[in-house]
Formats: structure tokens, C-alpha cells, sequence
């Protein structure tokens, strides 16, 4: 590899000054999470004050956010139904999403030590449908060992997260997805795609050329290049 | 960045000369950074055996022997550049309809033109003879079927180093590693038996292969591949990658980030209301999670930046508004730093716009009392020719007498002055409408109302002059200048130009930005939201990488992947 060339910062500075970036497209970079994200009331402010046509009505916001909080307090019944309403399709023909769905019934159940309830759920609906797949299988018998464990922080890590908030914000996700993609809206957070590609790309260029980085947490330039 | 050769079709005779520009009809990288690409066989660069048409395109042996020792190549004046991603060209063998001994290739800048594509280092090549592909090696490696009479495709992925061929619009297969690592990479074609003619398409026509969609499969798999990079925390906060174990942001964690990115461009350019719903939408489950980088210091912030916001916003919507006065009076009131420093320049600034705004509300009034003439001349052809429409008339008579409530009406403010633009006029079209014309205006008043604005305008434009006579810096000089230059027009808005910079709805925004990233500056926060900072850095970055020659870039399209839906 060829010794790194350094851009010095002001020459980095004068290129960050180039870039061809308007107020009207950064607006729509928010718009896009908080819509996707479901900040309903935001969006809609937002959308007055930016004076932004809204991308998707605001009630299919809404509708999104009643199911992922229904997910997120463990109320997968409620949500099931929402999704139903919303559109019966959804489930219908994502067989995998309908599985997470009764996974993480599942799982709430044996959360609450409801205990014969959760073996004939897992009986009746969940062991049919791992019959079907073997990664539906494997996930159903690492949900069942959780019931191996008294207590759930003796549970190795790879279970007992299956406990963990982050679970439920995971199945909240890939309801939320299937949904926005229903309704043929991206459901991939615009931001997130650029938090990415600056990580990508500033891993790259590192092994190439010294330049200034940027503190984004901070919305600052760092001064020093050198580490 | 994002092109390639098909979609770059060159004119054949513009490689000759290095300084010729291209094509018009071409999609080009920005100018400092555009490439030039190969369009045609190289006179110099090749074996004399070879003879290159006029045109350049087509290559014939002229040789009589059939050996290798009588092998020629040629390749094209220009390397290919591995900012476009993939390079992709198709060779149509016109002499053989049989067996060929040619090698379709790439080479670099000092191979022998007496040696085949393939056979020597630094060249790559596919055989027709044998159907072999060779890499700096004398016997080759089996890999496609042998080809004579047919299209033959050569393709380089600067984003894997690997090269592939097609065969009459089918592709083969991938070939090679790390084609070209460090070196320029030039088509190259050799020939080797008398009677072969070979004929190249460098993007002058449509090619047999579609290459769009093979593009944009890999524009899809570098995307992919970048989505699947994690989000690591120390290169947010703009220290290098860590070396010692790969860390990664969990969801939650980048949501924290993302919220507060959201939230502090919400602030920055004064989304009050949108901040208050976004804040009261934040769910319990983040607020009391990670404790690290999240809303910590952003939302208690907030919570006494509320007045803060609303003061700044007051202020920079004063200016878009063309209210001047309470924009300067309210600025000198909360931010007194921000109108003195450098000397007063911001509040120089602020002045002339003063004066520019005066100076409209001159020429509408003029424009007022113009169009009422005009009126009045109608209204007595009108009457000359016994047509006038009794009522409408009658309605302006009785107008014309209410004078008094003109003067309370004339003193216009700011926001009368209709600009093409629309958010200006929302509900205050009443006072430039021609039936409150009609009412508030008759000529004698009009003419002495215009007088006194037009002197207001003047007077302060003389005290702007004398406040700043002694300030010679070329930026309030010129300014200055540009300022004053707007008297001489009869309808600045109308004017275009450079007068247009001064006097336009754009111009009242931009100075509206400037004033709120001084303040904003004077309370030590950045003059740009961290998100825009973002966008930024990630095109530098990525153009960057472009330009050093990282194939991966040009798939990593930033505005289109992200700006676009």
C-alpha cells in the first residue's frame, strides 16, 4: 500500500463547504424518520412548519405506533389484531413474521411463569409450524429452553436475551417494516443508511489519507488528525 | 460518479486530443475531478504490424506469418479510470469465422506490443483460440468457450479487481484478482495471424451485453455491503477506527444518536413546534436507557432552549419578512455580540437591507400610482366613448374620497412588497389589491406619499453612508456599492442579475441563514447542525475515495441512495 497521502484541514474544510447539500433535502431526511419511526405528532408539526407535503397519511402512522406499543409492553395478542385490521395480508403472506408474532407470544407467556399455558401454545401453534421450517425449529427450541432456567439470569446470554427489551423493539421492528412495506413506503431509515455509509466510507479513505474527522455526535470537526 | 462507458458514449476522434471536451450530451463528473476514457485505439501504442482506421476503432493485422513470435497488441490512448466503477467494453471480430488467435484484454502502461494480452505481467487476456483466460502466464487457464466471428465482451469491477468477459451478449464469468492493483489499465487487443480484423465498441454504440443491469447488481451488492456495516462508536465521535475488538452501536444506542441528531437540526433552525412533539413522543424506554450518548445533555437543553429557539426563530423570520427594524431590535437586545462583532458588520448588513426594503416600497408605490393613471386614462376613453360601466366606477369615486385612512394604510409595511414568491403574501394581498387601490389612494396623495417614502429612503440611506464612510474593508465597500446601484433601476425586482442578489426574496433567506448562524455562533454552537455536517463529511469522504482511484465509491452514491426516494 502507497504511504497516505494528508489532506490538510483547511483544504478538508473547503471540500465540506463544496458539497451540494440544501435545507429542502436535509428537511426530508427528517420527515423520512419520523414518519418511519412513527413520531406521528412531530411529523405532522413538521410538516407544517417546514411546509413539507406529508409522504404517507398521518392515521397509517398512528395505526403503526398502536402496534409497536402494544409490542413493546408484551400485548402481542393486541397487536396481531391491529395488524388484521390494518391489513390481513400482512401476515398472510409473511409466514416468518407471523412465526416472530407467536414466538414472542411465547415468550411474554413463559416472562409471566404462565407456564402450562406456554407449553400448550408452543404445542398447538408453534410446533406444526416448526415442523415447516428448521429456523423456525431452532427458534422454537431456543425459546423453549428458557424454561430450563429458574431464573433467567442463570440463563446463558443467547437465551435469556430473548427476555430482554431489545427482543420485543426487535419483533416491534420487523412488524413495523413489513408494514411500511405494505403500504409501499421505504422502511429503511433514510439516517441510518448514512450513519453507515460515513463509517464505510471513513473506513476507507483511513487507509488511505489522513483528513479530518468529524465528532457527529458532537456536530464538530475534530482538530487534531493525528491520533 | 456514477457512470460508466455506456452511458458515456464517446466520440470517437475526441481521444486524439487531450484537451477536448466531451461529448455534450454526456453525464460528467464534476469538472476538477472528470476523467478521461478510453474511446479508441492508441496510433502509438501498438505493434506496426497493426493498423489502426482513421476512425480508430478497428485494428488489422498486416503481417503474413502465423506464430506466436508475431503476435501484436494495441491499446487506447487513455487508461480507464476506476472512479467509474465498472469498465466495460466489447470487441466484434470481423476477419476470422473460424479459429482466432486474438486476446481480448487489459494492459498496463509498459507491456511489449510483440506479446498477446495474458502473456506478459501486468495484462490480462481471454484466448479465442483455446477459449483460455491468461494472467502472466504462458499456458493458460481454462475458462470460457473459444470464440471467432462473435462480440466479445471485456469488463474490469474496480470494486472486486476483478475483470469478466461475455460472449455475443452472454456473460461468462468473473476472471482474475487484483487486476490493476497499483498500476493504469488500459484495454488492450492482440492479434496474431494475417486477415484478422477486429472492430471495437468503447460505448460508441448500444452494446450486445446489457451492462446497465449488470451495474446496477453490483450497485446493489456494494449497498448491501454498506448496510451491513456496523455503526462504530468512536468513528462518530471522530476518533479512528478501534483496532482492538470491533464495537458496534446496539439499536438502541443508534437510536439515541439518530434522535439526537433529529432533534438538534430541529432546534438549530428553530422548528419549535415540531421540537415540543418530538420530545413529548420520546418513549420512557429510551429516555431511561443508555445512559451514554443519548438525550442526556440534549433534552434538559432544550427544555430552556425553548425560549431561546423562539426568540431566534422571531428574529430570522423578522428578516425573511423584511421586517428590518425588529429584527435588528430584537437582535441588539438578546445577541448584541452578534451585530457588533467584526467591526458591525452583521448590523451593516442588516442596514442595507433596511435601505433595500425602503427602496421597494418606493417602486411599488410608484408601480400604485402608474396603474392608477393608467385607470383613470381608461376610465375617460371609456367615458368618451359613452362606455364606461357605471357601477364599477362609481365604486372607485366614492373610494377616492376616503383620503384620510390612506395615510394609516400607506405606511406600508415591510411584507407588502409582492414578490413572486408566495410565502410573502399569505393574507396580506389586501393592501397591494386593486380594489383597496381604489380606496386608499388618490393620485395627489399617492404622488406626496411617494415623495416622503422616497426621501425616508434617501435620508437613510445618507445616514447608512456617513456610519460607515470611514469603513474601507472590499466586503462593505462592495456591499455598499451593489446597495446603492439598486436606485437605478425603475423595478430592482425585475432587474435580475447581480441587482437580483441584492434585492431578491432569496437574498432577504440567505441574509435570514447568516443572522441565524451568527447568533448561533455567538452562543458557541455550531453554525451548521450536526446532521447537515453528517451529509457533508460522508460526500467528502466518498468523493475522496472516488478520486484515489476506490472503485466502491462510485457505487457508493450518496445523493442517490440517500436524497432520493
Amino acid at each position: 500500500m502507497p504511504p497516505k497521502s494528508s489532506i490538510r484541514a483547511e483544504e478538508w474544510d473547503r471540500r465540506l463547504h463544496d458539497v451540494q447539500i440544501t435545507k429542502n433535502d436535509l428537511n426530508r431526511l427528517i420527515m423520512d424518520y419520523l414518519v418511519i419511526e412513527g413520531y406521528k405528532s412531530a411529523a405532522e408539526e413538521f410538516s407544517q412548519e417546514a411546509n413539507l407535503a406529508p409522504p404517507v397519511d398521518f392515521e397509517s402512522i398512528e395505526s403503526r405506533m398502536d402496534i409497536r406499543e402494544a409490542l413493546q409492553r408484551g400485548d402481542v395478542e393486541d397487536a396481531i389484531i391491529r395488524v388484521n385490521d390494518l391489513n390481513p395480508e400482512i401476515l398472510d403472506t409473511n409466514p416468518a413474521l407471523y412465526f416472530r408474532l407467536q414466538q414472542q407470544k411465547l415468550i411474554e407467556l413463559i416472562r409471566l411463569g404462565r407456564i402450562s399455558e406456554a407449553l400448550e401454545f408452543a404445542q398447538e401453534e408453534l410446533a406444526p409450524r416448526g415442523e415447516e421450517s428448521p429456523e423456525f425449529l431452532s427458534e422454537l427450541e431456543r425459546t423453549m429452553s428458557l424454561l430450563a432456567f429458574e431464573a433467567s439470569a442463570a440463563a446463558p446470554a443467547g437465551i435469556s436475551e430473548l427476555l430482554s427489551p431489545a427482543q420485543r423493539m426487535k419483533t416491534a421492528g420487523e412488524v413495523n417494516a413489513a408494514i411500511l412495506e405494505s403500504l409501499s413506503q421505504g422502511n429503511e431509515v433514510k439516517l441510518v443508511g448514512l450513519l453507515k455509509l460515513l463509517c464505510w466510507g471513513e473506513m476507507l479513505l483511513e487507509e488511505r489519507a489522513e483528513f479530518r474527522k468529524l465528532n457527529v455526535v458532537e456536530g464538530s470537526l475534530v482538530d487534531s488528525v493525528h491520533v | 460518479m456514477h457512470t460508466h462507458p455506456s452511458t458515456l458514449p464517446a466520440s470517437s476522434d475526441s481521444d486524439d486530443d487531450s484537451t477536448a471536451t466531451p461529448p455534450r450530451d454526456t453525464v460528467l463528473p464534476p469538472k476538477e475531478y472528470s476523467f478521461k476514457l478510453p474511446t479508441c485505439w492508441s496510433d502509438q501504442d501498438r505493434h506496426s504490424l497493426l493498423n489502426v482506421s482513421l476512425n480508430g476503432r478497428e485494428l488489422s493485422y498486416q503481417g503474413t506469418s502465423c506464430g506466436d513470435k508475431d503476435a501484436a497488441a494495441a491499446r487506447t490512448i487513455h487508461p480507464i479510470p476506476p472512479a467509474c466503477g465498472i469498465y466495460y467494453y466489447e470487441v466484434e471480430i470481423l476477419g476470422k469465422e473460424h479459429k482466432s488467435h486474438i486476446s481480448i484484454g487489459l494492459a498496463g502502461h509498459g507491456v511489449k506490443f510483440s506479446r498477446l494480452p495474458g502473456w506478459e505481467p501486468n495484462s490480462w487476456g481471454y484466448h479465442g483460440d483455446d477459449g483460455c483466460s491468461f494472467a502472466a502466464e504462458k499456458n493458460g487457464t481454462s475458462y470460457g468457450p473459444t470464440y471467432a466471428g462473435d462480440i466479445i465482451g471485456c469488463g474490469i469491477d474496480f470494486t472486486t479487481r476483478r475483470a469478466f468477459f461475455t460472449k455475443n451478449g452472454s456473460f461468462i464469468g468473473a476472471v482474475f484478482e487484483n487486476v490493476g492493483k497499483d498500476i493504469d489499465l488500459y484495454p488492450s487487443v492482440g492479434l496474431q495471424h494475417a486477415g484478422e480484423i477486429i472492430r471495437v465498441n468503447f460505448g460508441h454504440e448500444p452494446f450486445k451485453f446489457d451492462i446497465d443491469s449488470h451495474v446496477q447488481q453490483q450497485r446493489s451488492a456494494v449497498w448491501n455491503n454498506i448496510l451491513a456495516t456496523p455503526i462504530d462508536p468512536s468513528v462518530l465521535e471522530g476518533r479512528s477506527m478501534s483496532t482492538t475488538g470491533k464495537t458496534t452501536l446496539s439499536d438502541e444506542q443508534s437510536k439515541g444518536v439518530l434522535n439526537k441528531l433529529v432533534l438538534t437540526y430541529l432546534v438549530h433552525h428553530g422548528y419549535a413546534k415540531t421540537v415540543r412533539a418530538f420530545q413529548k413522543q420520546q418513549p420512557d424506554v429510551l429516555a431511561a436507557k443508555d445512559p451514554d450518548i443519548v438525550m442526556d445533555d440534549t433534552v434538559a437543553e432544550t427544555g430552556g432552549m425553548d425560549e431561546d429557539i423562539k426568540c431566534r426563530t422571531r428574529i430570522v423570520n423578522s428578516v425573511i419578512t423584511g421586517d428590518i427594524d425588529s429584527a435588528i431590535a430584537e437582535t441588539k437586545k438578546h445577541h448584541p455580540v452578534v451585530l457588533e462583532s467584526e467591526n458591525h458588520l452583521m448590523l451593516f448588513k442588516l442596514r442595507c437591507r433596511k435601505f433595500v426594503e425602503l427602496i421597494l416600497e418606493t417602486t411599488e408605490m410608484k408601480k400604485r400610482i402608474k396603474s392608477l393613471k393608467e385607470t383613470r386614462a381608461e376610465k375617460r376613453h371609456y367615458d368618451e366613448i359613452g362606455n364606461g360601466n357605471g357601477e364599477f366606477w362609481m365604486d372607485e369615486e366614492m373610494g377616492m374620497d376616503v383620503d384620510d385612512d390612506a395615510v394609516g394604510l400607506m405606511s406600508t409595511s415591510p411584507t407588502t412588497i409582492p414578490y413572486n414568491t408566495q410565502p410573502l403574501r399569505n393574507g396580506r394581498e389586501k393592501a397591494v389589491s386593486p380594489d383597496g387601490e381604489a380606496k386608499d389612494l388618490s393620485s395627489v396623495d399617492a404622488a406626496a406619499q411617494y415623495e416622503m417614502a422616497l426621501n425616508t429612503a434617501i435620508a437613510y440611506g445618507q445616514e447608512l453612508s456617513n456610519d460607515y464612510k470611514s469603513d474601507t474593508r472590499p466586503e462593505v465597500r462592495q456591499l455598499f456599492k451593489q446597495t446603492f446601484g439598486i436606485v437605478a433601476w425603475e423595478d430592482p425586482l425585475e432587474a435580475g442579475g447581480s441587482v437580483a442578489s441584492v434585492v431578491s426574496y432569496e437574498a432577504r433567506v440567505n441574509l435570514a441563514n447568516e443572522l441565524n448562524q451568527a447568533i448561533l455562533k455567538s452562543q458557541g454552537r455550531p453554525t451548521r447542525p450536526a446532521l447537515e455536517m453528517l451529509y457533508r463529511q460522508t460526500a467528502a469522504c466518498l468523493l475522496q475515495l472516488g478520486t484515489m482511484g476506490v472503485g466502491e465509491a462510485a457505487f457508493a452514491d450518496i445523493s442517490r441512495e440517500i436524497l432520493e426516494s
